[in-house]
């Protein structure tokens, strides 16, 4: 039982981790429609020029979270400026395949500039142990669990009362009438990449913090679709709540099972989603007109 | 008197092609790449036979991506299992090689239409996706067969005989891929000017629209899944053979990435542009540290030390070239020039 426990405490800190990265992926895709396959890539380039940046500073803990997700946010509004703000009204082929071109220039830029052997991205206090009943948890997975939470409350906050979600969420129902009505599509699309790269960018952090700095941060992009394939695409609440399923199942199938099993358990999971309910747990059921 | 170009039949207007220049020169590049062997270098005709084994594959996503429309990230998975499937037949079932390169295509020919079922049901992005998780699925229940398939070592391929033609020299082996790469041009050219083609095409434009037409949509997808995952899956037995060792770090996801990248920069959906950009996306990292060579300095060093990255970010940085700056890819190019050349002075 304690076992059991153990699995699902760790499996929510890495779930919560996934969360984040996922609603990244469902805020790109609610306001511009299409899925950004540098999602990951995005969160390890933010990691690495976070714990180059906190290191000569010096920052503390808070600090270092703070700065994490603004060098994502900086990285995804450049991003969409120099690569995606071109691509606006070309088919959504063209437009994803240059999201996985980007992401494999990110990855590869990363091992060049930073090498491939891993770093220990130190942050005061992290590592300290809390007691909780039985089971012990380190500070920064308690950390990962609170963002997480502090994300999807931002972001419902944002989506349903503010003027720009209502735009934001206006441009994902109808291009065309939203920029009847005067919205701004690119500052829409704007606006989302920065803010699911600010994600991004918090969710490698916590995770380099936790797991440690290495070149493999990226897979995070990869653990965390089955994450948004669950809650629905177009469903950013549900894709952070989602996280936290794919999380704790991941993490009970490598306890139970295997350990090889445990890396392909989340895109297992979506293959019976996607063709049980293509939609998603939370997503909207799009019925489509000739 | 004849006017000017009429076809007044049907197979007129599908046939390859009906002109003589074309046909000639197909014909001398035909006789230039048999000549090849005796002409070039060691190190100029091993990069040929990788182009060659190289298109095959390539000619697999046509079908599929160029085609049919339906993305696939899993291409390696493809590959993975051809080559897996060759080897374990030589190796480990002791079957000829003629009978294991046959398997290698049968195999993952099955395994695609697995893949080709949720494809029914998903569009786009989707597919994507679940043809990513295909192939993450193929190398870790390839680590997780223990002896069988060699886990995290590999197995080892010797060149085989085949019909009685030894290919363990390398001219040999490459009048093989020769071969091979030929059969898989005119197949996938076939395919395209037949019913079936126009089929994939039509799917790939407007699949509801192409449905009330009478297109068989289960039939058609299933179909180009087939087809592609069988064309790949020789490639990845040609490959293993090249490579003489398979193993999951042979097959790195970057080769999916490649696969795209080439048929992005040759242009989506075409033959002639999938040869084009398997001649540009293998011959790049070639041209590109020949280029650092002439410049020198540190850049040489970043070469050497991490080639797998600069050949990563080359291929990345050719698929945003040409999405952003020219989507029809090199096909586009090549007509331009065509038209120039044969209209100079005039503009048309």
């Amino acid at each position: 039982m304690n076992y059991f426990l153990e699995l699902v405490v760790s499996g929510l800190a890495v779930g919560a981790i996934y969360g984040l990265v996922a609603m990244g992926f469902a805020v790109i895709y609610k306001a511009t429609g299409i899925v950004n396959f540098a999602q990951g890539e995005m969160g390890m380039l933010s990691a690495y020029t976070t714990w180059a940046l906190a290191t000569t500073l010096g920052t503390g803990s808070v600090l270092t979270v703070l700065l994490a997700v603004v060098v994502g946010a900086l990285i995804g509004l450049v991003c969409e400026r120099l690569i995606m703000r071109p691509m606006l009204g070309e088919p959504v082929l063209s437009v994803v395949l240059v999201t996985v071109g980007l992401a494999v220039v990110l990855r590869s830029l990363v091992t060049i500039i930073w090498g491939a052997s891993p770093h220990k991205f130190e942050v005061a206090g992290a590592d300290d142990l809390v007691q909780m009943g039985d089971i012990s948890l380190r500070v920064s997975q308690l950390g990962v669990l609170g963002a997480l939470l502090l994300a999807v409350a931002g972001f419902w906050f944002f989506l349903g009362h503010s003027r720009f979600g209502v735009a934001m969420r206006a441009v994902a129902a109808d291009e065309k009438t939203a920029r009847l009505m005067g919205v701004s599509t690119a500052r829409v699309q704007a606006v989302a990449w920065a803010s699911a790269s600010g994600l991004a960018g918090l969710a490698g952090a916590l995770f380099a913090v936790i797991y440690g700095l290495t070149p493999t941060v990226f897979e995070l992009g990869l653990k965390a679709f089955p994450a948004t394939v669950l809650g629905g695409f177009d469903s950013v609440l549900g894709s952070g709540v989602s996280g936290l399923i794919i999380g704790v199942f991941e993490n009970l199938v490598g306890g139970y099972l295997s350990s090889t099993l445990k890396d392909v358990a989340g895109f297992t999971l979506i293959l019976v989603v996607l063709m049980v309910r293509p939609f998603g747990l939370f997503g909207e059921k799009r019925i489509e007109r000739v | 008197m004849r006017s000017g170009y009429f076809k007044d039949h049907y197979s007129g207007l599908v046939v390859l092609t009906d002109s003589p220049t074309v046909k000639a020169w197909v014909g001398v590049l035909l006789l230039a790449l048999v000549a090849a062997p005796f002409l070039l270098g060691n190190f100029a005709l091993s990069h040929l036979t990788i182009i060659l084994f190289t298109l095959i594959g390539v000619l697999g996503l046509t079908v599929l991506t160029g085609f049919a429309g339906l993305i696939s990230l899993g291409h390696v998975g493809f590959l993975m299992l051809g080559a897996y499937s060759y080897a374990i037949c030589v190796s480990r079932l002791g079957l000829p090689p003629e009978l294991a390169l046959v398997m290698a295509a049968v195999v993952p020919a099955f395994c695609g239409l697995v893949v080709g079922i949720p494809s029914l049901r998903l569009h786009g992005l989707y597919l994507a996706i679940t043809t990513l998780a295909f192939s993450h699925i193929v190398s870790a229940a390839i680590l997780a067969g223990g002896k069988f398939t060699g886990a995290g070592r590999g197995i080892t391929v010797m060149r085989p005989t085949m019909l009685g033609f030894d290919l363990s020299s390398d001219r040999a082996f490459y009048w093989f891929c020769l071969v091979m790469c030929t059969l898989a041009v005119l197949i996938t050219l076939n395919l395209r000017r037949s019913s079936f083609g126009r089929a994939w095409v039509a799917l790939r434009d407007n699949d509801i629209a192409a449905r009330a037409m009478g297109v068989n949509l289960v039939r058609y997808k299933l179909l180009a899944f087939l087809i592609s995952a069988a064309l790949t899956g020789v490639a990845g037995a040609i490959m293993g053979m090249y490579l003489s060792i398979v193993s999951v770090e042979a097959f790195p996801f970057l080769l999916s990435i490649e696969a795209l990248a080439i048929i992005i920069v040759g242009g989506l959906g075409s033959v002639l542009g999938a040869v084009l950009g398997t001649i540009f996306i293998v011959t790049l990292p070639e041209t590109f540290s020949a280029l650092m060579d002439v410049f020198g300095g540190s850049l040489k060093e970043v070469m050497t030390t991490s080639a797998h990255e600069v050949k990563s970010v080359l291929y990345g940085l050719a698929i945003i070239g040409f999405l952003r700056f020219d989507p029809r890819g090199l096909r586009g190019i090549w007509h331009d020039i065509r038209q120039a050349w044969v209209f100079w002075p005039l503009r048309y």
